[in-house]
């Protein structure tokens, strides 16, 4: 599995976790003395972050005295497999930086401590929607401390736009108006889409796709939806690598001017300005196309172990490195934005200066405050791979959309279990 | 001179402790999780043979098996055929040869993951290749995007990195290929294809055996090729998927089905135990002929 981080790439990242009933973390644990030494393992933040990370370490370890935080950085590539291992091994690091999807199966395996019984009074400090993301619907619990957040706009090429005669001003505001600008770039030979549709794009379009615990992506909705990109596909408005490409790979496309659309965060657009410079020129920035009113969210969290031997700290560590202030200073120097109810109000993200990157990093944070996070915390990597080759069989006309869907759902739903 | 009986085992301890940790343990761990339905995150409940009974119902199974016997079918032939060729022509002493025997050799020591990103920059729809067919006057071709192209794409990547390896396991046999038998043989008035066919061949054909066993072994457990050139996904709609990839598919991350995976590999064991245990008696047979 590729997975990119915000900071690494974007929003791709399906992320959202937490939940699960019957936790017993230790309150006791979780009142005890703040001290002791624990390990902090972060997601690919070094080099770039190292200066950051290390305040926050010296900081905390001043305000505790007596305390020694051990940071670990893994990178990004075997993360996964690392997280894994130690899980197995019951060997997790005292603080672990992980997105919801990570922190689902593991809270699952009853290896997290649950926040809500062990710090009830830091729900609050959060954005509603970051620390929801952490939480399975209806079974309460939450296994994270909600971290750095993202969304963002859509890109799309302006001169690709004109070059099959369409306003370059006004990109598609909605799936409709996708389509439509789709098919008349697809005269033209343009391709308009890198990627089939992600799981969140489902719930952008407006599909319920998980209620009363199984998924349910495949009602009449979601079949229009995906009937709307057969329609796209069979006039190559989507690439040929569109049937099995990942986010990755779509921007990719994207960046050597092969799409004309996709969307992005503001990590890409200073990306773009060094790596594509001729895209640079003509890039456009414009609304998440959604028909929700909200815009997707993608998010990273830190979560204690049960295993951990000093909760205490662990908890009082994890609560330190998302609070307001730590997280504002995070995102000023990383192109993201911070989780807590209060980090948003900072001028940096309210107040525009004439350049693209306020404009984006100022549309951004408002979407944020409505944004939901579309991906249920239950779809794991098979289920993606799953609706991705359900979903190259209804391009390819293998099989109808609503048959595609059904397979896909059932595939997902006898994963779950 | 004597030696204490046990004396031998401790020079074989540090060799044996790191075979049995890392090769031995983990084989027989994995036989026992294939009768279970583990995840990554639990040790799982003994299921019998279920996991063999949904692999025999499972269209994915059939799929990655299919596929996976047409790559070794596929690959075998030019791996055996190819790198004796090119090894007779290393094997001449004439200037500038070693980089022609270093040229063949680079895709072996190469990382797989750099090879697997050059031929997919090579091949995408938009890549050299294709633009090559373009400027010509054709249409894009989807090496990358159809599924039977892909793992065509991949076969010839394959065959391709395997040149090498093979040729210096022939150079290795060419060596002690008695000359006085292609003497004699010229001197009964033989040509090179005759000589190729009567004397080399048969000299080698040990050698041969071996090559096309162990191509026959990775190509049936084919990985990196297929992996890096479909990004990881198996093709469109997974159809290109082989044995091993679709072990890792099932298998992988903290949501993996550890238990299945496990059976998958069993499985997977089994056939290349056959495969080899066949090419084994082949050559046996044709020894005592």
């Amino acid at each position: 599995m590729k997975r990119r981080t915000f900071l690494a790439g974007l929003a791709a990242v399906p992320v959202a976790g937490c939940g699960l009933s019957g936790n017993t973390a230790s309150n006791s644990a979780a009142n005890g003395q703040v001290t002791g030494e624990i390990t902090f393992q972060t997601w690919s933040l070094k080099p770039k972050y190292t200066d950051y990370v290390n305040g926050v370490v010296d900081a905390f370890q001043k305000q505790h005295q007596g305390t020694t935080v051990k940071w670990v950085d893994q990178p990004a590539d075997g993360y996964l497999a690392k997280v894994m291992a130690d899980a197995s091994a019951g060997s997790l690091p005292d603080v672990i930086n992980v997105p919801p999807d990570l922190s689902f199966p593991l809270a699952k395996a009853g290896q997290l401590v649950n926040l809500d019984e062990s710090l009830k009074d830091a729900k609050p400090e959060y954005l509603e929607n970051a620390w929801q993301a952490f939480e399975i619907p209806g079974k309460g619990g939450c296994y994270g401390f909600p971290w750095y957040l993202n969304t963002g706009p859509i890109f799309y090429n302006k001169a690709l736009f004109q070059q099959a005669g369409l306003d370059p001003n006004k990109p598609p505001a909605n799936f409709k108006e996708l389509e439509e600008q789709a098919l008349k770039l697809a005269e033209k030979k343009i391709a308009m889409l890198g990627q089939t549709p992600s799981i969140a794009d489902f719930g952008l379009y407006g599909v319920k796709v998980f209620e009363n615990d199984k998924f349910t992506f495949n009602e009449p909705k979601g079949v229009e939806f995906v009937e709307s990109y057969k329609r796209m596909y069979d006039a190559g408005a989507l690439i040929p690598e569109a049937l099995t490409q990942n986010y990755t790979g779509a921007g990719a496309k994207f960046m050597a001017q092969q799409t004309a659309l996709n969307p992005g965060s503001a990590y890409d657009l200073g990306k773009f300005k060094t790596d594509a410079p001729s895209l640079y020129a003509n890039i456009g920035i414009t609304k998440p196309i959604t028909n929700t009113g909200s815009a997707n969210m993608f998010l990273h969290g830190v979560s204690v172990p049960k295993s951990s031997k000093n909760q205490a700290t662990a908890l009082a560590f994890g609560r330190f490195v998302t609070n307001a202030e730590n997280q504002v200073k995070f995102a000023k120097l990383a192109s993201i934005f911070p989780s807590t109810s209060k980090g948003g109000d900072d001028p940096y993200f309210t107040t525009e200066d004439g350049s693209d990157e306020a404009r984006v990093r100022v549309a951004a944070a408002k979407q944020l405050k409505t944004a939901v996070n579309y991906t249920p915390v239950q779809f794991s990597d098979q289920m993606r791979e799953a609706l991705l080759q359900q979903l190259a069989d209804a391009m390819l006309g293998k099989k109808s959309p609503k048959q595609a869907l059904d397979d896909a759902v059932n595939e997902c739903n006898r994963l779950l279990k | 001179m004597t030696h204490r009986p046990y004396t031998p085992w401790l020079f074989l301890l540090p060799g044996l402790a790191v075979c049995i940790m890392f090769t031995i343990f983990p084989f027989l761990n994995m036989i026992v999780l294939a009768f279970t339905d583990a995840s990554a995150l639990g040790s799982g409940q003994f299921t019998g043979v279920d996991n063999f009974v949904r692999m025999a119902q499972d269209p994915k199974f059939w799929l990655a098996a299919r596929n996976s016997l047409l790559y070794m079918v596929c690959v075998v032939p030019p791996l055996v055929l190819l790198p004796l060729l090119i090894a007779m022509l290393a094997q001449k002493i004439v200037p500038g040869i070693g980089i022609f025997r270093t040229a063949f050799f680079t895709p072996v020591i190469a990382s797989a993951v750099v090879v697997g990103l050059i031929w997919t920059w090579l091949l995408d729809s938009r890549g050299l290749v294709n633009n090559v067919v373009e400027a010509l006057g054709g249409t894009r071709i989807g090496f990358l995007t159809d599924s039977t192209l892909l793992l065509v794409s991949s076969m010839v990547v394959t065959v391709w990195r395997g040149l090498g390896y093979y040729m210096v396991i022939y150079l290795a046999a060419l060596a002690n290929v008695p000359k006085d038998l292609h003497e004699a043989a010229m001197v009964d008035g033989a040509g090179p294809v005759r000589r190729f066919w009567s004397v080399t061949v048969p000299s080698l054909r040990p050698t041969m055996v071996l090559v096309a066993a162990l191509s026959a072994v990775n190509g049936f457990r084919v990985f990196s090729e297929i992996y890096l050139l479909s990004g990881g996904s198996g093709g469109p709609g997974g159809a290109s998927t082989t044995m091993v990839m679709l072990i890792q598919l099932t298998g992988r991350g903290l949501t993996g089905e550890v238990g299945y995976a496990s059976a998958l590999s069993f499985v997977l064991f089994v056939i290349l135990l056959g495969l080899l245990l066949i090419t084994l008696k082949l050559n046996r047979r044709e020894d005592q002929l």
